[in-house]
């Protein structure tokens, strides 16, 4: 079922409710507040809104960013690792001065200057099954933002198995792709990807399409947690920026999806799971 | 007939020079398109079975497994190589 284009409705804990903005926050995001935009209730939705984002390198940094600028509430990430000289080339929120430290610090240091009203949990290391479902859990929304499709797949059966919605972010070289899943309603991830893609350790990347792609993840997170605009649920975009080029296919689940078919209820220790 | 033709993804280099447009025979199928492209594609390459295809902007499964689909003058076929880069 394809329901691109869907008006964008309240959903889960980033619904009704809660606190309303203060008079800082109207002052801090009114040049995104007003017609087009967000509606006063989609901003303080926003601020009631968890998203739980793997990784925060080259896409999920730039989504990262602009999700900390646009006022979520509560960014969960996970990456680990120390930051190294060949990132800077795309890896927004690393520095010169962070070289050698921990990136999870390093990024949630960068992530709480540019918002101090943002809470940012950082987790240094790759979730595994069980820690996947348990962040989703939390969270109102995923972004998947990883460099293995082992990890993409992962991301995708935790957001499916806790019904919460998942942004597929991806790049090689100057291409890119974003996919968003509405879980049990539109295509998951294992529906586009039946068979595992091959592994490659290091893949080609121009940061400027990683940030691009990444703002994008963004800007469909922002829409589907304020209920504003509408959504593209159920496609997939491709960016060529190599040739110049982009283009839309309509995705199509697959009735026997081992991770999102009816018949199926997850568990992390599921044969689906260990194939990965 | 003749459709469009765009290949990008990974690896998106290796199909520099390959045609943008196919000429097929009337009522050729997906499956017609992507032999006639297999010939087209540099010596030595070939389209990795977790391709994507989708025909004028509809998913239509991968070049490994896909709906059998009828082709239409003007289509458009896209063949993606999955990307997971991060």
């Amino acid at each position: 079922m394809n329901v691109m284009g869907e008006q964008n409705q309240e959903r889960g804990s980033s619904g009704m409710g809660g606190p309303p903005l203060t008079d800082e926050e109207r002052t801090r995001y009114q040049r995104q507040l007003g017609p087009g935009v967000l509606t006063e209730e989609g901003q303080a939705r926003l601020k009631r809104s968890t998203v739980f984002i793997s990784r925060v390198g080259g896409m999920g940094g730039p989504a990262a960013l602009a999700l900390a600028m646009a006022g979520v509430g509560r960014i969960i990430f996970a990456h680990g690792g120390r930051l190294e000289l060949a990132d800077l080339n795309r890896q927004v929120l690393g520095s010169e001065q962070g070289l050698g430290k921990p990136r999870a610090a390093e990024f949630a240091a960068c992530l709480r200057q540019k918002n101090r009203l943002v809470t940012v949990e950082a987790i240094d290391r790759e979730p595994d099954d069980a820690e996947a479902v348990a962040l989703a859990g939390r969270a109102d929304l995923v972004i998947s933002a990883a460099p293995t499709f082992a990890e993409r797949l992962r991301l995708n059966r935790a957001a499916v198995a806790c019904g919460v919605p998942l942004i597929d972010a991806a790049q090689w070289g100057m291409t890119g792709t974003l996919i968003a899943v509405k879980p049990r309603v539109t295509a998951c991830l294992r529906c586009v990807y039946p068979q595992d893609p091959p592994f490659e350790e290091m893949f080609p990347v121009i940061g400027a399409i990683s940030g691009a792609v990444g703002s994008l993840a963004a800007l469909e997170a922002i829409k589907i947690l304020s209920g504003v605009g509408q959504s593209t649920f159920g496609s997939l975009l491709l960016i060529d920026g190599y040739r110049g080029h982009e283009s839309r296919m309509q995705l199509q689940r697959n009735p026997t999806c081992p991770c999102c078919s009816s018949l199926q209820r997850f568990s992390p220790m599921s044969r689906e799971a260990s194939r990965d | 007939m003749q459709i469009r033709l765009f290949i990008s993804g990974r690896n998106y280099n290796l199909a520099e020079g390959v045609p943008d447009r196919l000429t097929l025979p009337d009522g050729a199928t997906l499956d017609d398109a992507l032999e006639a492209l297999a010939d087209v594609l540099p010596e030595g390459t070939r389209l990795p079975a977790s391709c994507l295809v989708a025909v004028s902007g509809r998913h239509c499964g991968t070049v490994g497994s896909h709906e059998a689909e009828r082709l239409r003058d003007g289509d458009d076929l896209v063949v993606l190589a999955p990307v997971a880069g991060g």
